[in-house]
């Protein structure tokens, strides 16, 4: 008796895992990525994203609860370029799902799609927390929002062929929209054309270099190491040397060293947003572009 | 055996990276096989030790016996074994992709005169419906800390539980798991495990004879057949915004056959045993580096069975009932510096022979305080106190301290950041 009702709950709750939704459900390790799903997608689409736009994309908690959502998914997008390597693979292994395992049609990685810059020649830890492939920051060159934009309509048309019609007009009109807004922000930074920057981590060097600015260096000695005193003083004595517009600093680190070399050099500091979320203005990916703009030009 | 097994680590590490040095050249060599070598990363733990007591001839009274001498029980991980400085363990670990159907991942622990398969087994890539399959050596995943290695633990030994009930090295066992998750919107996790069941702490399978020197009688004592141990485990998990709750039951039921060979007279135990656990962890993330978390972890062990000593002409009716917990806090209190509280008890210990009461003592505890500094994801420096009321002699207990450094370092590939 007991083993029959043991049977019959079991069978009640595989038939949950066959109630098929109509809409394609993604996840993006990001939320710039979830925000691109949704433009393009639409209502044929459900996404949801894992990261918290506010927290720092290198160190996400991977919570129980990020399984049980890779459990249900269809589509998989990671920003890649091992952005996501200390926090999806053991999740992503126990979510059993093979719909989404690298290599299947449900996943992608959107870094292979890009040319990243500054690819290492060495690659050892030596020098920090490296990413063989480049840096990964690539989402805050709008060029390459425009290839990505393409990857995930043509994922969704894969998956859903039955919207095709609906994912390409979707995207032709972001398209649209995307390069309205490009040339006003291309409009807005001329002033800054190279002129040098200090950055706090490597977070906007795709942008940097879209909008030609020019970096002098980073606060952190090399990337992932919070700033020494010695190679902050020697920025201070760089910075005083060639002179620089602004101190780049992002929403999720402390901001003592950025502020002391505020300080020191009178350059001003400026708080970016790098990813959707992670300022309350930048609700989407056009705002937060306008979000970084607006914020230099203040 | 083992000097083969030597000989393939050796080979793996040294002559591996020599070959993909040579075929970078490009198409030298058309069947280079170079491209397909595995995921590699290295793992080294060695502390420096002060302990105010030599650790020989005592026991944890229905627990661990006297010729078991604390910490020198099984021939594995040998964690602070001596005053000074210890090599505490090195792990090779090797993953890859198999075939469109299998992962693999292998473990394997080093000592500085031993090796050890700790874990070798595959995962399935293409089980529908939420299931999957791992078989092979592996940890298991009853509790919460047991399926996961030392280097990830928030202090340097196993809690006081884990350590009676599993051994050091945890209930580490050959055979399959069948887990499921449930297409909920939380966390669901049911999980199956069929092992053969070896692990000498509480379970076991083989028999003995007992010889009699007096008149020479025997008693024999039968083997069970493998696999004789199963468990059965549920994993549940919440998010209330940036508080995470998980918890966990599990069950181990299994044969016990255990021999132990004290100075001066072999004793035997042989029936079942039921191990049941209940786990609980909170954590709350105060920002991207910061937490608190406390997990808590409370396991009941009973035994039924007989006691067979030699010089006696028949076995006792033997039965135990026990249990223990832990508690621990942590606060990871900036992006490179940890601190954490554990508080460790034993706090049933019912053995009956022949229905008499043994009256055992019941309040085995040790407190524990951590520090730790992790520059990168890959080093980590500790300092922790122990202060230890379990070991006993001749009745009496005797409370001791221990402070230790331990450095443990990573290489190769990026581990997971646990949760």
């Amino acid at each position: 008796m007991k083993r029959k009702i043991l049977i019959i709950v079991f069978i009640g709750l595989l038939s949950l895992t066959s109630v098929v939704e109509a809409r394609l459900r993604v996840l993006a390790s990001y939320n710039y990525i979830a925000d691109l799903v949704e433009k393009i997608g639409g209502d044929n689409v459900k996404v949801t994203p894992l990261a918290k736009g506010y927290k720092d994309p290198h160190y996400v908690t991977p919570r129980p609860s990020f399984i049980a959502k890779m459990r249900k998914a269809d589509l998989l997008i990671i920003n890649g370029g091992q952005l996501e390597i200390g926090w999806i693979p053991p999740i992503l292994k126990k979510a059993n799902n093979p719909r989404i395992n690298p290599g299947n049609k449900g996943f992608l990685d959107l870094f292979s799609f890009i040319d990243g810059i500054d690819v290492p020649k060495e690659i050892s830890r030596a020098h920090g927390d490296v990413h063989p492939d480049g840096n990964p920051h690539f989402h805050l060159d709008p060029e390459n929002i425009l290839i990505i934009s393409g990857v995930i309509r043509d994922k969704l048309i894969d998956l859903d062929l039955s919207h095709k019609g609906i994912f390409t007009k979707r995207h032709k009109e972001f398209v649209e929209k995307w390069r309205k807004k490009m040339s006003e922000w291309e409009k807005a930074l001329e002033k800054f054309s190279g002129k040098n920057v200090v950055q706090y981590h490597k977070n906007f060097d795709y942008f940097l270099k879209s909008f030609n600015m020019k970096q002098l260096g980073t606060l952190e000695p090399v990337p992932g190491i919070p700033p020494s005193t010695k190679h902050i003083l020697e920025m201070i004595e760089v910075i005083n040397n060639k002179g620089a517009e602004f101190i780049i600093h992002d929403v999720y680190h402390m901001k003592k060293p950025s502020r002391f070399v505020n300080r020191e050099t009178g350059v001003k500091l400026v708080v970016l947003p790098h990813d959707v979320g992670s300022v309350d203005e930048a609700i989407d990916i056009v705002s937060l572009f306008d979000e970084i703009v607006r914020r230099l030009l203040k | 055996m083992k000097i083969v097994l030597y000989l393939i680590i050796v080979a793996i590490i040294f002559i591996l990276p020599l070959t993909t040095l040579g075929s970078e050249g490009g198409s030298s060599d058309p069947f280079s096989q170079t491209k397909f070598v595995p995921a590699i990363s290295f793992v080294m733990d060695v502390s420096y030790l002060r302990r105010n007591l030599e650790l020989t001839g005592f026991e944890m009274p229905g627990f661990i016996h006297a010729g078991h001498s604390n910490g020198h029980a099984h021939s594995g991980s040998l964690l602070n074994g001596e005053n000074g400085f210890n090599l505490n363990y090195a792990e090779l670990n090797l993953f890859a992709t198999v075939d469109p159907y299998f992962d693999l991942f292998t473990a394997f622990h080093l000592g500085e005169d031993h090796f050890e398969v700790e874990e070798a087994y595959v995962t399935t890539r293409k089980l529908p419906h939420g299931f999957g399959l791992k078989m092979g050596k592996f940890l298991s995943a009853f509790g919460r800390i047991n399926a996961q290695h030392a280097h990830t633990w928030n202090f340097q030994e196993l809690p006081l539980v884990y350590r009676v009930f599993f051994g050091e090295d945890g209930l580490n066992e050959k055979g399959f798991q069948l887990n499921w998750v449930a297409p909920t919107d939380f966390y669901l996790s049911l999980g199956f495990e069929l092992f053969q069941g070896e692990n000498s702490t509480s379970f076991g399978l083989e028999g003995t004879e007992i010889v009699n020197e007096d008149n020479g009688s025997e008693i024999e004592v039968e083997g069970a057949r493998g696999p004789g141990l199963f468990t059965v485990y549920a994993k549940t998990s919440v998010d209330i915004g940036d508080l995470i709750i998980l918890g966990g039951v599990s069950y181990a039921g299994g044969e016990t056959r255990s021999i132990h060979e004290t100075e001066d007279r072999e004793h035997v135990l042989s029936g079942r045993s039921r191990i049941s656990g209940l786990d609980i962890t909170i954590k709350y993330l105060l920002d991207s580096y910061r937490y608190i978390s406390l997990q808590t972890e409370y396991i009941d062990r009973q035994f039924e069975g007989e006691f067979y000593e030699a010089g006696s002409l028949e076995g006792s009716e033997f039965s135990r009932s026990q249990s223990g917990f832990y508690s621990e806090l942590v606060y990871r209190f900036s992006k490179l510096w940890r601190t954490a509280l554990r508080y460790d008890l034993l706090n049933r210990n019912n053995v009956l022979i022949n229905g008499a009461d043994s009256e055992l003592p019941e309040d085995m505890k040790r407190y524990s305080f951590m520090i730790d500094y992790t520059p990168t994801e890959f080093s980590r420096i500790r300092l922790q106190y122990n202060n230890n009321r379990y070991l006993y002699l001749d009745g009496d207990l005797k409370t001791f301290s221990e402070l230790n450094l331990q450095l443990n370092i990573s290489i190769g590939a990026h581990g997971a950041h646990p949760f």
